[in-house]
């Protein structure tokens, strides 16, 4: 079964067309990169995702079922892109907040909180309230309560923001960790070379429509940055029909 | 314990932790100290009987404070959520949105209420202490239906928060409040004695507008006059309960049709 299907979704925001005609499958267990420009439509396509609106056009299933359901959301992780959580409370009530929404237990959320506090390396941090947190602690706290009730799919909006380079490497063995245990994990970025690192798939995204979508493995390796090579040529626009052309062979294209 | 119970607590908790925290109560209740403790010890100009008009400032001023309480919480449930955008992290769990109206509804209920029963003791405590009369049945039912009256208040400010902005909220939920405490009782002769147009306008205020005087025993517990039946007590507090119900409903329509 696909994690994810998105079938010719459209959304628009009154004349502005945010996602046109998107289709796409996530496959279960794998790392998915969705990548575009600014204002591509990669945050609409989470959103709809995560059922806070429907598309208007199209069908969209996740985990085999309706996001807008919260039985559908209990086995979906998300994390924000903007990492700004109470400024009132510390990680462990934070934590406890995001648990207690899962519907989980004290003991079960206090479990989880202890284990995942440790894992994203806040233990020192956890009595200090998140209003004296950086960016980068910010987000290792968004990490602990995406992951907090065991998902099956993880949603990662721009996840290495503001993370500092020891951070961005511990992040990185934490989503291969994810994926080794059998988890789904789709995050829209704009960091190319943390995409090519550890996606197994990447979808780029162009004015709401796929442009390209195919395994990263078939385009890296010679070690000349194909992705961005890729990726500029998709949204470039001059070289855009060729770039097509040549890809097409090897990896699944839509437009 | 259900899955909805949890949510729902957890929801409430944080209102109640985000109001202590964010340290505006305690500016509240030392101001309300710095009041009423002189208010406690003063024999006004020397009349033991001109202690009742103290009485009557006091709780003035526990009812301006739980209105400032009330409706601060409120109002703030939700927008500062769409600002900093938590609300993405917490509509992403497998939490319905009414779920989350009614959570965050009685977390600011829960707050405000214990911010009222502090006042009340301290008023309960500085009455007492100087007139020999310990909490009397009067001051009981003007606490529970002070309770009442924040029931109306907070489901007030929530509703308006999510149709309004935050200062047109906090002015039109004031303007109400303050308006139907002074003036609910005569706005039937008040519209009568109108032309057509500003008639109808009351009417429409005296059927629709959250009728707070309901709740106001400040005259029977500052004249110590006999309390009230408990079924009349009941009826109001039926009222607040109604008039709650459907300023949520509303709100939950705005926030189920709130795009994100």
């Amino acid at each position: 079964m696909d994690a994810v299907r998105l079938d010719e979704v459209s959304k628009a925001f009154g004349p502005m067309h945010a996602v046109n005609g998107l289709s796409l499958t996530i496959r279960q267990g794998e790392i998915l990169g969705f990548l575009g420009t600014n204002g591509a439509g990669k945050t609409t396509t989470i959103k709809m995702m995560l059922g806070f609106f429907r598309p208007d056009a199209g069908s969209l299933s996740v985990l085999g079922g309706d996001p807008c359901e919260p039985a559908t959301r209990k086995k979906i992780g998300y994390m924000p892109e903007t990492a700004y959580y109470y400024p009132y409370l510390n990680v462990r009530e934070l934590l406890s907040l995001y648990g207690g929404l899962c519907g989980m237990s004290k003991p079960e959320i206090r479990e989880a909180s202890e284990r995942l506090i440790e894992r994203v390396g806040l233990a020192d941090a956890g009595s200090r309230l998140l209003r004296h947190y950086s960016k980068g602690m910010l987000q290792r706290a968004g990490i602990a309560q995406a992951l907090l009730h065991d998902p099956d799919l993880l949603i990662l909006d721009e996840p290495f923001t503001g993370l500092d380079p020891l951070a961005r490497i511990q992040f990185r063995d934490l989503i291969l960790e994810l994926r080794q245990r059998g988890k789904t994990v789709f995050f829209s970025s704009h960091e190319l070379s943390e995409a090519e690192l550890i996606c197994d798939r990447v979808a780029i995204l162009k004015q709401g429509s796929l442009v390209w979508c195919g395994a990263v493995s078939d385009v890296a390796g010679d070690g000349q940055q194909n992705l961005e090579r890729i990726f500029l040529k998709m949204l470039g626009g001059a070289d855009e029909k060729s770039a097509r052309q040549s890809l097409a062979s090897d990896s699944e294209v839509k437009s | 314990m259900s899955v909805r119970v949890r949510q729902i607590q957890a929801l409430a908790r944080l209102a109640v932790l985000e109001l202590y925290r964010r340290k505006d109560l305690i500016v509240v209740f030392v101001l309300s100290a710095v009041v009423l403790l002189p208010l406690a010890l003063l024999t006004p100009f020397g009349v033991a009987g001109a202690g009742r008009y103290m009485n009557e400032m006091a709780l003035l001023l526990v009812w301006l404070f739980s209105l400032v309480i009330g409706l601060g919480v409120s109002a703030r449930l939700f927008p500062p959520e769409f600002e900093s955008r938590t609300i993405y992290p917490m509509l992403a769990k497998p939490v319905a949105r009414g779920t989350i109206l009614v959570g965050k509804y009685l977390g600011a209920l829960a707050a405000s209420v214990s911010a009222l029963t502090v006042f009340y003791l301290a008023y309960g405590f500085m009455v007492g202490a100087r007139q020999g009369v310990w909490f009397p049945a009067v001051f009981v039912q003007a606490f529970i239906l002070h309770i009442g009256f924040l029931v109306v208040v907070t489901a007030l400010g929530l509703a308006g928060s999510l149709l309004l902005t935050p200062s047109a909220n906090l002015t039109m939920c004031g303007l109400s409040v303050i308006g139907m405490l002074f003036f609910g009782q005569r706005l039937p002769s008040l519209a009568a004695a109108q032309p057509l147009p500003g008639r109808m306008v009351l009417t429409l205020i005296h059927w629709f507008g959250p009728h707070v005087e309901f709740f106001d025993l400040r005259q029977r517990v500052v004249h110590e006059w006999p309390a009230i039946g408990w079924g009349v007590c009941g009826v109001v507090l039926v009222y607040a309960a109604g008039y709650a119900a459907v300023c949520l409903a509303v709100a939950s329509l705005a926030f189920r049709n709130k795009r994100f």
